[in-house]
């Protein structure tokens, strides 16, 4: 029989992005009920992807934003 | 009746001006978000620019082939992903070294372990992980890999979305999304316990 904490970590991603089955779904939280193991990694999980994606955002300089307006208006209407 | 009217002409001139003013508006208006993408599809932000002001000429030239209640956005990458291969980031054939990809509980527990303390708060395991880390590991990712986490968990597109942009099957995008998010926690693993 596979260890349910594998098992749970195996499903974590498609967990997350909500591709489960009804079936593995409650199969998951019903772990994820009585393993603090294993829901303090789903946290974690939830907690970094929204990390990851806060620090690598870079604003755009505005010197491209003023170029990128130029071009559209030294681009012919029919090219 | 042959004779061109020249009423008529002028409208159609008037009225095709209007819709491309109205296209340049959308899309520039898009144009932090298409951005944000492409900062993290190449490796520096000289690039990043020049594929900008590519896709942005481009898109300009092309307008008419773009269809009005579509997804702008979507379109606009489509026009990028494809200038930025042909800017010489030929098509990857998969790499002879496939990185080492660890289960998903893999930087959690290396973090934790690097503390020294068992049990710490999902929050305290984070703050190990600088931003310089992230960015670092990020890019450490291989191409494949990469543009899917970037198109889907950077710029918000759905799996279909980011298959239409990269021309590839939905059911690669998920498996190089899931495998990808592997190989990123294991590039940040390695930075983060690098520094300690």
């Amino acid at each position: 029989m596979i260890d349910p904490c594998d098992r749970c970590e195996e499903v974590l991603q498609p967990y997350l992005d909500r591709e489960l089955t009804e079936a593995e779904r409650l199969e998951a939280e019903s772990h994820l009920d009585v393993c603090s193991y294993c829901r303090k990694r789903y946290t974690f999980e939830v907690e970094l992807r929204r990390y990851v994606r806060q620090v690598v955002i870079e604003p755009m300089p505005a010197a491209l934003k003023a170029r990128l307006a130029d071009l559209a208006r030294e681009t012919p209407l029919e090219a | 009746m042959s004779e061109v009217d020249p009423e008529t002409d002028a409208v159609k001139v008037a009225s095709g001006a209007r819709d491309r003013v109205h296209f340049e508006e959308e899309a520039l208006e898009l144009a932090d978000q298409v951005y944000r993408v492409a900062r993290r599809l190449v490796s520096s932000r000289e690039e990043a620019e020049d594929l900008m002001q590519e896709t942005y000429i481009r898109a300009f030239r092309s307008w008419r082939s773009y269809t009005p209640g579509t997804n702008l956005r979507a379109w606009l990458l489509r026009i990028l992903t494809n200038l930025n291969i042909d800017r010489g980031r030929k098509v990857q054939r998969t790499p002879d070294v496939q990185p080492l990809e660890e289960g998903d509980y893999f930087l959690y527990n290396k973090l934790e372990q690097s503390t020294g303390e068992a049990n710490l708060d999902e929050e305290r395991v984070l703050e190990r992980l600088s931003q310089d880390d992230v960015v670092d590991a990020l890019a450490a990712v291989p191409h494949n890999f990469r543009d899917v986490i970037v198109l889907v968990d950077i710029g918000d597109f759905s799996y279909q979305d980011a298959a239409q942009i990269l021309d590839i099957p939905i059911g690669t995008v998920m498996s190089r999304l899931h495998r990808g998010r592997r190989i990123l926690k294991g590039e940040l693993a390695n930075v983060a316990t690098e520094d300690s």
